[in-house]
């Protein structure tokens, strides 16, 4: 299933991303053309799959959950949402939410303000009882009981209309601890009407059925269920698996089974979840070298990993052993949902023509090749992720010459009237492939008449970033949307009216400040529809653009292996270009 | 090397064979001249001397190639002779007549450059550490020998304690802090210059027991002769006792020694930068270029021999030198 298309993608995946992911779209049956791919044959239901996991979840709490990879793939498996992302390899397509729990994604009325969603019949718990609107608002109620309820998203909690405190905070303590009159006032907000539930917000929230298709903070949970910190591991399926003992060990994993009080008919099993495994092996090992072990053994496809996919991406010295021969047709190389940038900080480099002369003159192409190449990254033209609905070239950087353009940095320069070398110091998250990678852009912002030094600096990197007056000059910075929306990008990275403060300019990392930028991103805030939001941001992208609020480096991109029994192996936006569980089955 | 003996007795019996040679030919002989004779003899030693000069002279000709006559240059970046994926594109990792010792992978330095200038510092940091060994080892082990008493007393337990010191461990964990003393109390630059001072101080600090040991033993029956008790008599210092009387007769296996510590100290700089301590990449060591190599190590597998073979070229000629040395300088010498 479009396995042959994803290799298009790892040859030229620079610039033909869009197009062969485009082409890919979905379930294709059109034959491999005997090439002898096996996951170019429609999955099968039945079997076994493995599923290798390299790291710690940090819960199994559907509101406390904030792994993407764990999102994506719990959706496809225990929890359902009102709304789901569909499982195609077009990020158009599985940008856009379909109904899951609910009968349709909601709807919109009051510019935004106000969102509903009716339930459909039959959906049930895996205890059998039915899934209630009561059990949406119970959902709902427990982000705001922050003491209890922590880890997860917490966007709902300054939208949903409850009082708020002077300083924004909710007077809504959650569940546990609400008087009744509190309780009363969450439940007008979020309100029940037989199946139907209804969002009032504060402020418009266009995209909110987008929201919380990929994010679990308004999944339903059942209340009798609710032991508060205690069921942080319980898992209480409503999807086509559920997990022996209703528990997950967060250290061992679990094994997921069919859930009987499952019913395909209130699904929609093709665009959602295939479900084709009868059992999943959830297998976890957080050692250190776990990763790099799980795929050692699956580049050698032995036997006991042949049914497995992992969470863990191959390791640089790994990718080349897989570009040849049998392993390559389990090799999957993917653009994922990172997007790495610098800023310039506007406090020391004031002038706009000597912040775009320092973008012009980056070897871009040689950032890359230092990185570990075109398996590694590719270049971006835009801070905004290529999977995120309303990425769009940044049209300052679009055209630029990825080799560096010394020569019109230089005549910047000269036009800003700058005398002799401007002195740039440089800060990054320090390793060695970074001090390779810098020292790359270094060598071309030299050349360019620059005299930087290269600052590799630990741990408490992104602590030094946010200090207002630092002496970086410029800083590289990684960022993943939270939901595939422009929103999730521009207003917490440049905003900098909640970033700036006396002692911090948080995640504006440059003390980014622009009034006619702000006022773009309060006019997308409050935009009628999603298409009208996803315009005044690309403009207010292009403003950032105008004004070198950052300069696009690389999107990184994900290498996967799987064993040589699993059918359907792909990524898609909707799983951020982790292994999409929806459609992998195994062969028998 | 064992077969010093018997060219010995070869020798001996040559002279009993040449009834008609004076005897006082041999006698004239000077014990310096015994040990020239008997180096010239074993040709082993005199190929690893020549190498030894040959990485000496190197170490000392970097610089200038550097920086003066600018022939190698070992931070600029060639990543037009590399792949889309890193790789150098010429075969044997890059090898040609511009780049004879290949390119560094990922961004295309000159591994030549960066091994050759590479060999000064670690030769510089051995050096240095091993100088700082030697001059405590020297001194306590006089001091010890000579004084006797408590004094040896004292010094015997400091050396026991030192060995007894989990080194390597320790110099991880105190990395930090010893990076921030060094810089506190020796006023150094941050960066490089810091890393290496505290290379040198820790290598050179742990390093001199061995040489106290062998020197304390050689002080002990040094006391005991006549010259010694002579300057004594005239009321001598203990100072010029010390350094005057007894040090000169011990060059030998201070020679010896120095050329035995050096290998250990360049290979402790390899595996100290593999840890993370010591001259950080871009400026080059032999340490930290084996521990970025070990990365391309089975993609590009010339990029990781070149500067593990010269590491083990280094450590094997100054081990054969300084075995060759013993030999020569003291043939009954027990190993």
């Amino acid at each position: 299933m479009g396995k042959k298309l994803k290799r298009v993608v790892a040859a030229s995946a620079a610039t033909a991303l869009g197009l062969a992911l485009a082409a890919c779209g979905g379930d294709s049956n059109d034959g491999d053309g005997g090439s002898g791919n096996n996951n170019a044959e429609p999955g099968q239901a039945g079997g076994e799959l493995n599923y290798l996991q390299h790291f710690l979840f940090e819960a199994a709490d559907p509101q406390r959950i904030y792994y993407g990879v764990q999102l994506a793939n719990w959706r496809r498996t225990v929890y359902r949402g009102l709304t789901a992302f569909p499982m195609s390899e077009d990020p158009k397509v599985s940008n856009t939410p379909v109904a899951d729990l609910a009968t349709d994604t909601g709807t919109m009325t009051d510019g935004g303000k106000t969102w509903a969603f009716t339930l459909k019949d039959g959906v049930k718990w895996e205890d059998g009882s039915d899934i209630t609107c009561e059990d949406v608002q119970y959902g709902a109620s427990r982000p705001f009981a922050n003491d209890v309820i922590t880890g997860g998203p917490n966007y709902t909690l300054s939208y949903i209309d409850v009082p708020q405190k002077a300083d924004g905070t909710s007077t809504y303590p959650g569940p546990y601890k609400a008087t009744p009159e509190q309780q009363k006032q969450f439940e007008d907000a979020v309100s029940c009407d037989g199946k139907t539930i209804t969002f009032r917000f504060n402020k418009p929230w266009v995209d909110f059925n987008a929201a919380i298709a990929g994010l679990m903070m308004v999944d339903p949970y059942k209340k009798s269920a609710d032991k508060g910190d205690k069921s942080k591991w319980n898992v209480l399926s409503n999807g086509p698996y559920k997990f022996v003992g209703g528990k997950f060990d967060q250290a061992k994993g679990g094994t997921l089974v069919r859930n009987e009080n499952y019913d395909p008919a209130t699904d929609d099993p093709e665009q959602l979840r295939l479900a084709l495994p009868d059992q999943i092996n959830w297998k976890v090992n957080d050692s250190d070298t776990a990763g790099e072990t799980f795929n050692d053994q699956l580049i050698e496809d032995s036997p006991d990993v042949q049914n497995a996919i992992t969470t863990a991406r191959l390791a640089p010295q790994q990718l080349l052993k897989v570009q040849s021969g049998e392993p390559k047709e389990r090799y999957t190389n993917v653009v994922s949902p990172y997007t790495d940038y610098l800023v310039v900080n506007a406090k020391t480099v004031t002038d706009p023509k000597v912040r775009r002369a320092i973008g012009l003159s980056a070897d871009i192409n040689g950032f890359i090749k230092a990185l570990g190449g075109e398996l590694v990254s590719e270049p971006a033209d835009s801070i905004i992720n290529p999977g995120v609905t309303g990425y769009k070239p940044n049209p300052a950087w679009a055209d630029r010459n990825l080799d560096g353009d010394i020569e019109a940095a230089k005549a910047l320069l000269q036009e800003a009237g700058v005398n002799g070398k401007v002195k740039l110091k440089v800060a990054y998250q320090k390793s060695p492939t970074y001090d390779k990678a810098f020292s790359v852009l270094q060598e071309s912002w030299n050349k360019a008449g620059f005299d930087v030094t290269l600052d590799g600096q630990g741990a408490t990197y992104y602590d030094v970033l946010a200090s207002p007056d630092k002496d970086i000059d410029i800083a590289w910075a990684g960022w993943g949307a939270d939901w595939p929306s422009v929103m999730t990008v521009l207003p917490p990275l440049f905003d900098s009216r909640p970033n700036i403060s006396a002692t911090s300019c948080n995640n504006d990392y440059g003390c980014y400040e622009s009034d006619a930028f702000n006022k773009l991103i309060d006019e997308a805030a409050n935009a009628a529809s999603v298409e009208e939001q996803i315009a005044k941001l690309q403009e207010a992208d292009a403003l950032l653009g105008e004004d070198v609020g950052y300069i696009p480096l690389d999107n990184q991109k994900f290498n996967w292996m799987h064993g040589s029994k699993v059918t359907g192996f792909t990524t898609t936006a909707a799983s951020s270009s982790y292994p999409e569980l929806g459609l992998i089955g195994v062969k028998q | 090397m064992s077969t010093t003996e018997p060219k010995l007795g070869a020798e001996a019996a040559g002279a009993a064979v040449d009834i008609a040679a004076p005897v006082t030919s041999v006698a004239s002989k000077s014990p310096m001249q015994l040990a020239m004779g008997r180096l010239r003899k074993d040709k082993l030693t005199l190929i690893s001397l020549a190498f030894v000069v040959f990485f000496i002279l190197a170490a000392l000709t970097a610089p200038l190639a550097v920086h003066v006559f600018n022939i190698i240059d070992p931070l600029k970046t060639n990543q037009d002779a590399l792949d889309s994926f890193g790789r150098p594109n010429a075969a044997w990792g890059g090898i040609s007549w511009s780049h004879p010792l290949g390119l560094e992978p990922s961004v295309g330095r000159d591994t030549l450059s960066r091994v050759w200038y590479g060999l000064t510092f670690s030769l510089l940091i051995a050096l240095s550490a091993t100088i700082i060994a030697m001059v405590l080892g020297v001194v306590l082990g006089i001091v010890s020998g000579a004084a006797g008493g408590w004094v040896d007393a004292i010094i015997g337990r400091i050396i026991d304690l030192t060995l007894a010191f989990p080194q390597t461990l320790m110099l991880l964990a105190l990395s930090t802090t010893g990076l921030i003393m060094v810089r506190t109390y020796l006023h150094t630059p941050a960066g490089n210059v810091t890393a290496a001072v505290y290379v040198v101080i820790v290598l050179g600090a742990f390093g001199w027991t061995s040489i106290a040991r062998i020197v304390r033993g050689q002080v002990l029956s040094l006391r005991e002769r006549e010259f010694v008790h002579a300057a004594q008599m005239m009321g001598a210092s203990r100072t010029r006792i010390y350094f005057r009387e007894i040090l000169p007769n011990l060059w030998a296996p201070i020679l010896v020694s120095f050329t035995l510590m050096m290998p250990a100290f360049v290979s402790a700089e390899a595996a100290l930068s593999f840890l993370g301590v010591g001259i950080a990449a871009p400026t080059p060591t032999l340490g930290n270029i084996l521990t970025d190599s070990v990365r391309y190590a089975d993609i590009v597998a010339t990029y990781f021999f070149v500067p593990a073979i010269v590491i083990a070229a280094i450590v094997v000629s100054f081990n054969l030198l300084g075995d060759g040395l013993r030999d020569a300088l003291d043939p009954k010498s027990d190993r």
